[in-house]
């Protein structure tokens, strides 16, 4: 309904009249629908196993063999439900393995197959490792597709078979379940929370120690950030208690990998209401956030940068505790970062922090921050000049005079003023209601005519005129207001709106009401 | 949602549809009084079942083609006005009717003549608007289906549909709602259109050679373009990044194209390939702006192509919207840093110069047309910067863009071009002139780097010598003795001065000022305008100590010319209300000051005149108001001489304002008010019996009911008041009750209640109290009334000054008996609710002064504060007092009131237009009395403590707040006096 939208939008231009900070920091999900691709630098929800596995590259002659023993699906059903150990592994073997394909594993036709069930049973055959670990990776890639695909897996019984092989004598088997646990939580909140429920973080974390080989930890690290993962809802706390310190652990590893998938985690940790901030914030591990945050990769910088980004969402404490963790020393070099989506959630962090009260304020300009936000806002990509847009906006709510004036004189207002012919009507409005703070300091300062005279000669009169056309009520409207209020001309008219009266003589009576009460 | 209870029914029969057919053909009657019952009846029935079904029939088969259209259109309106369910309201179509509506629509929409079609397309949107998707979900595949017909007709017939249903994602904000209807649309609509682009595109290549095919398949072509352009809107789809390659090749393919059957005779309209390009271009331009990093690799072949076809295309003006378009998107590229490097090879720029801007700044002959024919359209397009699709001004955008990067170079390429335009002009001026004005046209663009209507160029591009070309090429033809040679180069030269004027130097603009004097006789409605307009202008400049750059007595020898061509100006055909001119006149006035007394019997003879003249018919708001204000001038610049003239202005002017007045020349009227005001004001005696005599008419309810009359007749009755307040007491006592009554109305009203303030903080202020006595409590009670039911932050703080003023006036025992007398207690709790807690928000210097005046009289001249239950709001009001004077302003409002002033604004057109030469000037009815309001509450304090020795200091002490209490002993300090 575009009256709700309208209506909301006029709320948070109330709040913005200066009282409520907190409701000008913006939570990261305004809109759940997306139009774009999925984006390329999230992190993955599910895996599939096709790395060619030790055995097969150590004799290239079984492989051979293999191929020539390739077996067809009813082959498999067959040999799965066969009483001969070897013909069962044999079956597995054949059906992992057109699973671990490259291209097009068949994930439905194995489901449709009904070999579900036996594979799960496999994996209790402890007098059988080799049965049990192919069982095990086979089971991983089919819960590594879909939603329906997770479910065959998970409904057939699979999760407390994987929960119990965590603690497999076998590391390849413990690592394997590891992966296929991996999968089933990825799928969503509500295998998360069944995982959860059938206790699988005590022996997941158990299998972490200095000792663990590098590829392993990462498997455990994954699948960690998938526990963490996800809302509505959120994963219980009581978990996400649990997993914390060993992910402030895992925060101090050097491996990227594991860096990268800690960092997720963080970041879905903190990607939430302010009490679960607090959890984080409470663990002291924002420094090392913050500092990841200047690490040379991409998969460590973009997830840091998410959770320190959600971080300064919170209440003005928590920002100023990333602030005190540095991140205002990191984040110009992160507006100039190459990469538009760097910056763009730079800018996103930053917009936030400039929500806070003006001590906070002032410590982003102490910090430098202002040459880099204005370069933004005049040569960045789009999406990142909508965000350096959000933040000049909340620094004109929030700031002193004093603040709104150094912001003027780096140079904000003409590339602010160049972004009034954008094709994105919010981030016009936000600009809009920006000059309109900007006017409210000059009036302070009794400046109003030299802001006038600035905006037109950079060309944002024009702009602003034009905008009275604007399709979008709001922003015609706004437009208006702005030219109205400051832009009317020495004696042109000052325009009152006015309201109808109903009655139509004047005589002078009143009565008195029963009771008044103010 | 309620539903109406039944609707009534209208049988699809024969009968029905003749009857409707008869009613429809006399809507179309051009007599009122057979069309005006017709349309009433119509009305009457379209609330029945079947009425919308009636129509559709008859507008599919009616036997008279006159009557489908009429019934489509009737169709369309009954769609428009009765669609929308609003909540709490009733059904007004029944859901049979909604349900059969939805389902032929469409196919009755394709399968009508265009006319209809238009109409039904209409009607297709509004009902979308509402129902699409969730109520209308067989929409999209409807319209889907039917690209499959390989009906060209058809298609394009869905394509216009689609179009009206999408192109407000174009400027709707971001939501949840919004964005899942777009990926419907993309899930449903996205491939079909990509192959049905693809197809037509392969179509227009078959049928290369079919003019009448070809023409339908680029009205197809166009409408797909700008279905892409909604679509792509919001966000970057996943479809549409996928499928860039597709898009943007056939996209860049149809840039490119030109086919011979395609171009238009037609030198004014836009044909269908200029159309396609143009929106080719804007969807490049989208791409461009918001999805860079994805559209980067394809942008330097757009801007090729986009190049080639600026230097290929005509300088017709059917390509002007394609051009501006083409220039606009090159200008906005190539001040991106990135693609810096596509434009920075000294040929590029060079041909870029030569090629696209200098062409596109010459002038044309649609130029000259305007210039000669309709000159306020040139003047508005020249002047006030109304050009914004215009070549002239995309091109000067492209000079401003690639001066970003490029100036030295760009303005070293452009010195050239000067030179020898100027070289052609003077080889032979009377061929060549227009060389000439490229030339000017050209160094304007190329130095003017930033500008403002009020001080015209502010920046200027330092490589250009403004000054030398002033000297050099303007002046040597504003000096030729011909005023009416050369008209647009005239033009350009006073266009010069006005946008230099902050460059050149001042000795320059005196020696300027006596030609534009001369250029005011010039025949041509441009050249005379622009002088006017460039005189205006000068006399504005401010230079140091804020005082007028160009001073009176530098203007002493002017000044008889200047005024007789400003008026001799007004009589050319054409310019008898050019706003321009009578702006310079006011503002020549209120330069020249006292210089001008000596002409105001003639002046204010010629303005009355033309006020007599204009208000047969007023058309030219700013032309009438600078007139007002330009006799304002006259009788304040008189008066503050001579302030006996008065009279003779009265005399001049009343019999034209009477006039005014009795024909109800309802544009006029606050004007004349405002000048009666000022006119009023002037008198130092008693208030003569002619005012006096129209006092009863102001009171007349008809006046009230416009909004625009309002606070000039708030003002005026102010003014009676301040002067002929006892008269009015003695000679129009039975007057009271209806001034009182205006009072009244306008308090009850949210946007006026402040003007009823204004009035009644009058009558208060100087009406003698006995003459009132009777009224006071019902005054109150209206008060309250509204305090209850209705109260506004506005209102309270009006409330809060005439509470104060009141107090001042009859005392704070006064105040507190009234108060009482309506309602036990009543004092004690707008002290509590009201005044404690809201005084903060009140603004204004005197408005704080007289609060500040009003609560020290209740602390300290209210015996009920002393010794009674109201005993326990001393100190807070007290506190609020201090907070008053040392807090800042709370200009809060409540969330629920930013509602009010957007539900209640009835629209911009009932402006007020107040004169700023007939305006009031500050009032204090606090005055004298208390200078300081601080020293006087501690004078007042003082004294209440010797009255009653040591109760001051003992309820200071118990709660009132350590910072305060500093303040207080700060203003007792000051005052010297201490408490006992």
């Amino acid at each position: 309904m575009p009256g709700m939208n309208e209506q909301d939008e006029r709320m948070r231009k109330f709040k913005n009249k200066g009282k409520d900070a907190a409701a000008m920091r913006r939570q990261r999900v305004e809109v759940n629908v997306e139009l774009r691709k999925a984006k390329k630098d999230e992190q993955i929800l599910k895996r599939r196993n096709i790395t060619i596995t030790l055995e097969d590259r150590l004799s290239p002659e079984q492989e051979k063999k293999d191929a020539s023993a390739q077996l067809s699906l009813e082959e498999i059903i067959e040999g799965v439900n066969a009483k001969s150990l070897e013909i069962q592994l044999k079956a597995t073997q054949a059906a992992r393995r057109m699973l671990s394909r490259h291209r097009n594993p068949p994930l439905n036709q194995i489901i449709e197959a009904g070999i579900i069930p036996r594979l799960v049973e496999f994996l209790s055959r402890n007098d059988n490792i080799t049965l049990q670990f192919e069982a095990a990776w086979a089971l991983t890639n089919i819960a590594s597709g879909t939603s329906d695909q997770t479910r065959a897996v998970v409904e057939a019984g699979a999760v407390p078979a994987f929960i119990d092989l965590l603690s497999s004598p076998h590391m390849h088997i413990s690592e394997q379940s590891v992966w296929a646990l991996g999968n089933i939580a990825g799928d969503g909140p509500l295998y998360r929370d069944s995982l959860i429920k059938c206790n699988v973080i005590p022996p997941l974390l158990a299998l972490v120690s200095p000792a663990t080989p590098i590829g392993f930890l990462r498997n455990i690290t994954w699948t960690l950030s998938n526990l963490c993962r996800n809302k509505n809802p959120y994963p219980p706390l009581e978990a996400v208690k649990q997993i914390l310190p060993v992910l402030i652990c895992l925060l101090q590893h050097e491996d990227k990998d594991i860096l990268s998938d800690t960092c997720w985690a963080m970041s879905y940790l903190t990607d939430g209401s302010n009490d679960r901030i607090q959890i984080v914030v409470d663990t002291g591990s924002l420094s090392r956030l913050v500092q990841l945050m200047a690490n040379p990769e991409l998969m460590v910088l973009t997830p840091s940068l998410r959770a320190i980004g959600n971080v300064v969402t919170g209440t003005d404490e928590q920002t100023q505790s990333a602030i005190d963790a540095g991140v205002l020393a990191i984040l110009p070099q992160l507006l100039r970062h190459s990469k538009p989506t760097i910056q763009k959630e730079a800018a996103w962090a930053l917009s936030n922090i400039a929500a806070g009260p003006c001590r906070q304020i002032q410590q982003l300009i102490t910090c430098g921050l202002l040459p880099p936000l204005v370069e933004l806002l005049d040569k960045g990509e789009f999406k990142a000049q909508k965000e350096a847009v959000w933040a000049v906006a909340n620094f004109t709510t929030g700031g002193t005079v004093q603040q709104v004036v150094e912001l003027v004189q780096s140079g904000a207002l003409k590339p602010l003023l160049n972004l009034l012919s954008a094709r994105d009507g919010k981030t016009i409005l936000v600009i809009l209601d920006t000059i309109s703070n900007l006017f409210l300091a000059a009036e302070k300062l009794g400046e109003t005519e030299k802001l006038c005279v600035l905006v037109e000669e950079l060309g944002g009169l024009e702009k602003i005129e034009a905008l009275q056309t604007h399709d979008n009520n709001m922003v015609y409207r706004a437009a208006l207001g702005l030219i109205e209020r400051y832009f009317a001309g020495e004696e042109n008219p000052d325009l009152q709106p006015e309201a109808d009266q109903d009655r139509q003589t004047f005589n002078f009576s009143a009565e008195k009401q029963d009771f008044y009460d103010f | 949602m309620k539903e109406k209870k039944g609707f009534a029914k209208m049988e699809l029969s024969d009968a029905n549809l003749q009857t409707l057919t008869e009613y429809l053909k006399k809507t179309l009657d051009p007599d009122p009084a057979i069309r005006r019952p017709a349309e009433k009846f119509l009305e009457s029935v379209e609330g029945n079942q079947n009425y919308p079904l009636l129509l559709l029939t008859l507008l599919e088969k009616s036997q008279e083609n006159v009557i489908k259209v009429c019934a489509s259109v009737t169709f369309k309106n009954y769609i428009k006005r009765n669609w929308r369910i609003v909540e709490d309201e009733p059904n007004k179509i029944c859901e049979a009717d909604r349900i059969a509506i939805k389902a032929n629509i469409v196919p009755l929409m394709l399968s009508s003549p265009e006319q209809i079609q238009k109409q039904l397309s209409d009607a297709i949107s509004i009902i979308g608007r509402e129902d699409f998707p969730q109520k209308w979900p067989d929409l999209l595949t409807e319209m889907v289906n039917r690209f499959q017909s390989g009906d060209f007709h058809v298609i394009n017939g869905v394509l216009r549909t689609a179009h009206s249903l999408f192109k407000r994602y174009r400027h709707e904000f971001k939501s949840n709602e919004l964005w899942t209807e777009i990926k419907l649309v993309l899930d449903a609509f996205a491939l079909p259109l990509t192959n049905l682009f693809k197809a037509t595109i392969e179509l227009c290549s078959t049928h290369a050679n079919d003019a009448s095919a070809l023409k339908v398949l680029f009205s197809s072509l166009i409408l797909i373009a700008k279905l892409f352009y909604s679509l792509n809107f919001q966000d970057l789809p996943e479809f549409f990044e996928d499928n860039m390659e597709t898009w943007m090749t056939n996209f860049h393919t149809l840039l490119t194209l030109d086919n011979k059957l395609l171009q238009t005779d037609d030198e004014e309209e836009a044909g269908l390939l200029e159309l396609l390009k143009s929106q080719i271009c804007d969807n490049a331009a989208l791409y461009a702006q918001k999805y860079d990093e994805e559209f980067q690799p394809y942008l330097p072949r757009f801007v090729t192509a986009i190049w080639n076809l600026l230097v290929t295309t005509g300088q017709e003006v059917k390509y002007d919207l394609l051009v501006s378009n083409a220039i606009q998107f090159l200008a906005s590229v190539c001040e991106r840093p990135h693609y810096k490097h596509l434009f920075e090879d000294q040929n590029t720029l060079t041909s870029i110069c030569e090629k696209v801007i200098v062409p596109n700044m010459e002038f044309r002959a649609a130029d000259e047309e305007a210039f000669e024919d309709n000159s306020e359209e040139y003047i508005r397009r020249d002047l006030e910067g109304s050009d914004i699709d215009t070549r002239r001004r995309a091109a000067c955008d492209l000079v401003r863009g690639l001066c970003k990067f490029f100036e030295g170079p760009v303005t070293g390429i452009f010195s050239g071009y000067v030179n020898s335009m100027l070289q052609e002009y003077a080889k032979n001026p009377s061929i060549n002139w227009k060389h000439k004005d490229a030339a000017i046209y050209l160094v304007t663009s190329l130095a003017s780097k930033a500008q403002t209507q009020k001080h015209g160029i502010t920046q200027a591009n330092e490589l250009v010598n403004l000054t030398e070309f002033f000297v050099n090429h303007i002046q040597p033809d504003l000096k030729s003795a011909n005023v009416n040679e050369f008209p647009v180069l005239k033009a350009d030269g006073i266009k010069y001065i006005m946008i230099f004027r902050n460059q050149v130097p001042k000795e320059q603009l005196l020696v300027s000022i006596p030609l534009l004097i001369n250029h005011l006789q010039a025949e041509s409605i441009v050249v005379h305008t622009y002088a006017a307009h460039a005189l205006e202008r000068l006399f504005t400049m401010r230079g140091t100590n804020n005082t007028t750059l160009i001073t009176n007595t530098e203007m002493a020898p002017f000044v008889e010319v200047l005024l007789t061509n400003l008026f001799k100006a007004l009589t050319f055909p054409g310019s008898s209300e050019n706003e321009y001119i009578m702006k310079a006149i006011m503002r020549s006035f209120s330069l020249l000051q006292e210089a001008i007394i000596p002409y105001i019997p003639s002046v204010i003879t010629q303005l009355t005149q033309k006020l007599l003249a204009v208000s047969k018919n007023p058309s030219k708001p700013h032309f009438n108001h600078y007139m007002f204000e330009s006799i304002c001038l006259s009788v304040r610049i008189t008066c503050k001489a001579n302030p006996d003239a008065v009279g003779s202005f009265e005399e001049a002017l009343f019999m034209v304002f009477t006039e005014i007045l009795q024909n109800d020349v309802q544009e006029f009227i606050p004007y004349v008010f405002q000048v009666m005001s000022l006119l009023l004001e002037m008198h130092k005696n008693e208030i003569p019996s002619s005012y006096m005599a129209l006092f009863p008419h102001l009171l007349q309810p008809v006046l009230w009911e416009r909004t625009g009359n309002i606070p000039p007749l708030v003002r005026l009755l102010q003014a009676y008041l301040e002067r002929g307040a006892s008269t009015i007491a003695s000679a129009a006592a039975d007057k009271i009750p209806g001034l009182l009554g205006v009072f009244q109305k306008l308090i009850a009203s949210k946007a006026n209640d402040h003007q009823g303030f204004y009035l009644l903080n009058s009558i208060i202020e100087h009406m003698p109290p006995e003459s009132v006595d009777q009224y006071r409590k019902q005054i109150f009670i209206l008060l309250f009334q509204r305090l209850q039911n209705s109260k506004t932050t506005k209102f309270i703080k009006s409330f809060l000054v005439f509470v104060n003023l009141y107090c001042i006036k009859y005392g704070a025992l006064a105040l507190q008996e009234i108060f009482d007398s309506i309602q036990p207690k009543m004092f004690g709790m707008v002290l509590e609710k009201i005044i404690i807690p809201e005084i903060q928000k009140v603004s204004g210097q005197v408005e704080k002064k007289i609060c500040a005046v009003g609560i020290t009289k209740i602390l300290t001249e209210c015996p009920p504060m002393m010794d009674t239950e109201y005993t326990k709001l001393w100190t807070p009001l007290l506190q609020a007092l201090i907070g008053l004077f040392e807090l800042p302003e709370d200009d809060t409002i409540p969330d629920e009131e930013h509602f009010i002033d957007i539900e209640d604004a009835p629209g911009y057109q009932t402006a007020f237009s107040q004169l700023a030469f007939a305006g009031k000037k500050e009032h204090d009815p606090v005055g004298q009395m208390v200078n300081n309001p601080k020293i006087h509450l501690a004078q007042s304090l003082h004294k209440l403590s010797t009255a009653c020795p040591g109760r001051v200091p003992s309820m200071l002490s118990t709660s009132l707040n350590t910072e305060a209490l500093q303040y207080l002993q700060g203003y007792l300090q000051a005052a010297s006096v201490t408490l006992l």
